[in-house]
């Protein structure tokens, strides 16, 4: 057995998914790569791909291994699924869907739903708001709203017309339509339509949907008062320069100059963070790096020192 | 699209549909495309009972001289369909 005919069979059936592709995930350098791509996307949010074009060996290797003469090809639980065509109209008929199902599910993280829905039409609720606004946006009869979820539950609305292995739900007024993998990541959905000046727009409440990534929490003055009086364990960081500090401070504040910075680096990334410094923008863009760096439990002081001095303590100066 | 130069003489076209009626000799070929890529519909009972992928790979091995070595005349098959004669209306 040759190296690389190693090297593959070892990716294949270590890997759930696997795509020979010209380029990668984010670069396809071939139509039909990219065109394999974009089916994956919609179906899995994690899948392995090897770039053939940086390997001469595994280009001519993938091909004998397969016994298949182009690229790209498509590898599931070390099966060898097709090429791009096969690809394309397996997607279409549901049936690439059904064959990533227990790859996908376990990777989505959503229970064995990629792989048990197919089975029937989701229960979406539409709203009364949201069913008034399609109907409105509604311009040809032969069209209806399609609701694509990505596997990392991004959605994404609009108008179109019948496509093969649709599931079709009728939800009252309107009627929806999805493919097999939106539909199995839409059970439970609903999709409402807010109004808002300036335009409305839908907002889609999805229980299926993980906990969103952390992003930086807001702090009032008072919240945080409260919670250094009640010596909650937090690190308090303040961003100003050091002649802003002289003027104006708040005790236990930590200096974020070099020092800060490297104590930062030594907290284990649970803590509670909070940063401050004059009204709150930089701050919040120090906030921003700490959650790049990994903390999850990241708050901006609201209004910064200036908000702490109107609201909690009239001591501190105001400059 | 990008040139891909073949020393091969004739109808590639041709070439094509020949070699894939020397192995599925009841078959249907159509070929359209030029300049190494191209699309192949094929229709044969050769490809009852088999799925996509079976039925694409006796194409391809058909047509295998033709997309191997440098600078072979077939670079790409842009879409390969295959029908079987029961499902053709």
């Amino acid at each position: 057995m040759s190296n690389v005919e190693a090297t593959i069979r070892e990716l294949v059936t270590t890997k759930k998914v696997v795509l020979f592709m010209k380029g990668s995930r984010h670069f396809p350098q071939c139509g039909f790569s990219a065109q394999c791509v974009d089916i994956l996307n919609k179906l899995v949010p994690a899948y392995e791909t090897v770039n053939v074009l940086s390997d001469p060996a595994m280009r001519d290797g993938i091909k004998k291994f397969s016994d298949w003469p182009t690229i790209p090809q498509l590898y599931v639980d070390g099966k060898f699924v097709g090429g791009c065509d096969i690809v394309k109209e397996m997607f279409a008929n549901g049936e690439l869907a059904e064959t990533l199902g227990a790859a996908g599910a376990v990777a989505a993280g959503v229970g064995g739903a990629s792989a048990a829905a197919p089975s029937g039409p989701p229960a979406i609720k539409v709203t009364d708001a949201a069913a008034k606004a399609i109907l409105a946006a509604k311009e040809s009869p032969t069209e209806d709203l399609r609701v694509i979820i990505s596997p990392t539950f991004e959605n994404e609305l609009f108008f179109d017309g019948a496509q093969a292995g649709d599931i079709v739900v009728d939800a009252g007024a309107v009627t929806l339509r999805l493919d097999v993998a939106s539909a199995s990541r839409a059970h439970g959905l609903t999709i409402d339509f807010v109004d808002a000046s300036g335009g409305g727009g839908f907002k889609l409440d999805n229980p299926l949907a993980p906990a969103r990534a952390p992003s930086v929490r807001s702090m009032t003055p008072k919240a945080l008062r409260s919670a250094l009086d009640a010596h909650e364990p937090l690190s308090l960081f303040d961003v100003r320069t050091d002649g802003e500090r002289a003027t104006a401070s708040v005790k236990d504040a930590i200096a974020m100059n070099e020092n800060g910075q490297r104590h930062l680096g030594t907290l284990p990334k649970i803590t509670k963070l909070v940063f401050m410094c004059h009204h709150g923008m930089r701050s919040r863009v120090a906030a921003e790096a700490a959650l790049r760096q990994g903390f999850t439990d990241v708050w901006n002081l609201e209004g910064g020192i200036d908000a702490w001095s109107v609201e909690v303590d009239a001591t501190v100066p105001r400059y | 699209m990008s040139d891909h130069p073949t020393s091969f003489q004739g109808s590639i076209t041709d070439a094509i549909r020949n070699s894939i009626r020397a192995s599925l000799t009841d078959a249907s070929v159509e070929v359209s495309g030029g300049n190494g890529h191209y699309s192949i519909v094929v229709t044969s009972a050769a490809f009852e009972g088999k799925g996509m992928l079976e039925s694409q790979r006796l194409v391809y091995s058909a047509i295998a001289p033709l997309m191997s070595g440098d600078g072979p005349p077939v670079h790409a098959v842009d879409s390969l369909k295959t029908v079987k004669p029961s499902r053709t209306v």
